[in-house]
């Protein structure tokens, strides 16, 4: 049996573990809260998937995952390398689900200021604020949960081969 | 911080036009990179300036971001940014941001300042 990762061991896991019992998991692992490090859990998630989703559907979900992850490093574990990211990918019913938690609770909101570029050139909105918004339109689903101190951001993706 | 894995070279293409050749990963890291650029290949009668990602591996929202900030001052220049050299997923990103209709996207550079009345 796999030893048991920090995050695991702490009673605040526990709903995550529970899915674990209820989909199958393709893979689960942690990474530094370090700016940069979301290029790391994008590549990691794009090659537990390897052949499950290709092309362009893949590059759409590896780019959600690395927004995802980046609101979790930077916003949520406010960037402090000693909080880790905790990552799950689930293969369900036809879909890929990867969830991404942070212990912050400041991660990824739901709702958002929706951007809008003609706003942000006329300097009524800020030029940045894309994240969200990328990922919303990268993905089949996005849910967002909060549970105590954890945030997580699920990214649902369905399979190639899949009923549409 | 993370060391930058981007380059950005500068060509002037001849006195109304620049080139800024992306290379390795657009974010919001880059920003100081991307303006210095910006400053290099804008003369006083610059009317266009090519974004060339040929060789562009990654960008994300912070790079989508430093992007609309180079639009704003294009704009106050009264320069055109036309984009060359994105592949399909990066095209679809700029659709859906609407990217697509601020600066002109092509599939090469002679095509882009054709397409923008500037001879080559």
């Amino acid at each position: 049996m796999a030893r048991a990762s920090l995050w695991q061991r702490t009673t605040a896991c526990r709903i995550l573990i529970r899915d674990e019992k209820e989909r199958p998991l393709i893979t689960e692992f942690e990474v530094p809260s370090e700016v940069g490090n979301e290029r790391l859990i994008m590549d990691r998630v794009a090659e537990a998937i390897a052949g499950a989703i290709t092309g362009e559907p893949l590059e759409r979900l590896k780019t959600a995952v690395a927004e995802a992850a980046m609101n979790a490093i930077e916003h949520g574990n406010k960037g402090r390398a000693d909080v880790p990211v905790f990552v799950q990918v689930l293969d369900s019913d036809g879909s890929i689900r990867v969830r991404i938690t942070d212990r912050g609770g400041g991660g990824t909101d739901a709702d958002p200021e929706i951007p809008n570029l003609e706003a942000k050139l006329a300097g009524l909105q800020d030029p940045r604020g894309w994240g969200l918004y990328l990922i919303k339109n990268m993905v089949d689903e996005m849910h967002v949960s909060n549970d105590g101190d954890l945030h997580t951001i699920e990214l649902v993706v369905r399979s190639e081969g899949a009923n549409r | 911080m993370p060391e930058l894995s981007v380059s950005m070279g500068v060509r002037k293409i001849n006195d109304e036009a620049s080139a800024i050749d992306i290379k390795g990963d657009l974010t919001a890291a880059c920003e100081d990179v991307l303006m210095d650029a910006y400053a290099q290949a804008t003369g006083d009668r610059t009317r266009a300036l090519v974004l060339n990602f040929n060789q562009l591996e990654y960008m994300n929202s912070g790079g989508i971001g430093l992007l609309v900030t180079l639009l704003v001052r294009a704009n106050r220049q009264k320069q055109r940014l036309l984009a060359v050299g994105l592949n399909d997923h990066y095209q679809q990103i700029f659709q859906l941001t609407r990217l697509d209709e601020a600066m002109d996207l092509h599939d090469d550079e002679g095509e882009a300042l054709t397409g923008a009345g500037i001879a080559t």
